[in-house]
């Protein structure tokens, strides 16, 4: 069959699909004014058939034109039927509602390593600091040491902040900001063969572990534990995630098993990249307490209780959460 | 590796061919994005500037959206660009051919912190030139390639001519060589498609001028059928 033929012959179906696409890229309600072309499903069918003369015009050696617009259907057609399929809001919820923990659960060795590291750190200077508190100097520069006197002293009204700091709604912006970007970085730094996860995990285990150790040396342990206690389930639990996911890319490059390293990354990339998203939205619920909740200045009792139940509730999560659908 | 073409194989076993796009037109597009999120951040600026103290907070959940999240959305939800992107013609997309999807995206734009380093895209560039579909380490983890989105063109007709068949056997190649030729010269100026055709005498009997350039489109309508 020579080139005009077959595009005499074929050329309609490819003005068929070519309408398809285009009413297929409008929004839905400009979509559904206008006919289609054919029935939808159909299109698979027709996007083969494309594929198919595609691979007979370069075979014969038609001019490359016409192989051109059939590698740009084909193309089109391919990304339409292997796309992100759209309600992208509905499947992250549903991810949050269980995807997560299973994700979470897959790389349990990971993320008890992270843990290890993260709250191991945060235990040992707590309890150096205890014992020797001019250790706390040692550490941290006196300026920011000075800074939590301030914020859990006596003389607040508002728990947790710095005389100088914005109201709730700048603080929440904060927390957001600040918080899920160290999340971010810990987790992207990991692909320094883990180097950076580990900085960053030993770093804030240090950071959290002298400011709570000097804190209670002052005598202001019941003021600090009330702020803390509403958000820590949230916040320290995402960042040791965070810390696991860099982990995981860190260790790929290393120990890549019986893969090469690139494709050891990537799998390991696709892995845990969820664990990722999921702890950013925990460090949102995390910042939305730190904000409006943490510094109110309720009875302690309360606080603390509302803290041990968040804990509860993420332990919960993580343990429970998702089973139905597993893969057993 | 000669250019910069990928040929990915299908489930329908054809293969899709895709322009990889090198560090340059990637960093000007960076660049684009970059006076696009300061643009709407300073418009962000002016307009928070009246709702008073709650502004400040509101403008810090801006720049963290504007920072990480901004790439990811236009990513996935605009069909592989951001702005700068398209403006520059380029697309992401899955090394399997496939749209970019949310976790590749996210990936990828999260290791924008190591790409970046020490300083302006460093270790990113480094590994652009060291890998052959110029993939920085945040394409590598995330398995993603960006490449130029080549626009559909209209098909060019070739112009009327009488039909013409030359004496020697016809290759492949040769047969390509002038189904591209008489496809692209009706675009050139008349005196570089007679050049050109002049290249080819054993094609066109020796003929000059125009008469070698209506030999070859004689030919080339002789092989797609329109001519006997």
């Amino acid at each position: 069959m020579k080139q005009e033929q077959f595009e005499a012959h074929f050329g309609a179906r490819w003005v068929a699909f070519e309408t398809w696409l285009a009413r297929e890229r409008l929004p839905a309600r400009a979509r559904a004014k206008q006919a289609k072309p054919f029935a939808a499903n159909e299109a698979p069918a027709r996007y083969r058939e494309i594929c198919g003369q595609l691979a007979l015009a370069r075979s014969r050696d038609y001019g490359p034109a016409l192989v051109g617009r059939l590698h740009q259907l084909a193309q089109a057609g391919h990304d339409k039927l292997y796309g992100t399929p759209g309600g992208w809001l509905h499947a992250w919820l549903r991810f949050l509602g269980g995807g997560f923990a299973q994700q979470v659960r897959a790389k349990k060795n990971v993320v008890f390593a992270a843990m290890l590291l993260f709250y191991g750190t945060y235990l040992l200077l707590a309890l150096a600091v205890r014992i020797w508190p001019d250790f706390a100097f040692v550490v941290l520069p006196q300026e920011q040491l000075r800074q939590f006197d301030q914020m859990y002293g006596p003389h607040t009204d508002t728990l947790g902040r710095a005389r100088d700091a914005g109201d709730d709604v700048t603080m929440f912006g904060y927390y957001i900001f600040n918080n899920i970007g160290i999340g971010f970085r810990t987790f992207a730094s990991g692909v320094i063969f883990g180097l950076g996860t580990l900085i960053s995990l030993v770093y804030n285990g240090v950071f959290f572990g002298v400011v709570e150790a000097h804190v209670i040396n002052l005598g202001y342990a019941e003021r600090f534990y009330s702020f803390v206690a509403g958000h820590s389930a949230f916040e320290l639990t995402a960042i040791a995630l965070c810390g696991a996911a860099g982990l995981e890319l860190g260790w790929a490059l290393i120990a890549p098993g019986d893969r090469p390293r690139g494709m050891a990354l990537r799998e390991a990339g696709q892995g845990v990249v969820g664990i990722v998203a999921g702890a950013a939205a925990m460090l949102l619920i995390a910042a939305a307490i730190e904000a409006f909740w943490s510094p109110r200045q309720f009875e302690p009792l309360l606080k603390y209780a509302v803290g041990i139940l968040n804990w509860l509730l993420v332990g919960a999560y993580f343990l429970f959460a998702g089973r139905r659908n597993a893969a057993r | 590796m000669l250019d910069t073409v990928r040929e990915i194989s299908t489930p329908e076993l054809i293969e899709l061919r895709v322009h990889c796009a090198g560090p340059v037109p990637r960093a000007l597009a960076w660049l684009l994005d970059t006076l696009i999120r300061a643009g709407i951040f300073a418009l962000a600026n002016i307009a928070l500037g009246f709702v008073g103290h709650i502004g400040g907070g509101i403008m810090l959940i801006l720049y963290f959206g504007l920072e990480w999240l901004y790439p990811v959305f236009f990513e996935v939800l605009g069909g592989g660009a951001t702005p700068g992107k398209r403006a520059l013609g380029l697309y992401v997309l899955h090394q399997d051919g496939s749209p970019v999807g949310w976790g590749a995206s996210l990936t990828r734009n999260l290791l924008r912190t190591v790409d970046f380093l020490p300083f302006l895209y460093t270790l990113g560039l480094i590994s652009m030139l060291l890998t052959s579909e110029f993939r920085r380490i945040g394409d590598l983890v995330a398995g993603t390639i960006v490449a130029y989105r080549i626009d559909p063109t209209p098909l060019p007709e070739v112009p009327a001519a009488p039909a013409w068949r030359p004496r020697i056997p016809l290759t492949r190649p040769l047969q390509q060589a002038v189904l591209a030729y008489a496809e692209r010269a009706p675009r050139l100026s008349p005196e570089r498609a007679e050049e050109l055709a002049e290249i080819a005498p054993q094609l066109t009997a020796g003929a000059q001028g125009r008469t070698a350039v209506e030999r070859l489109y004689g030919l080339a309508r002789v092989l797609t059928g329109q001519a006997r």
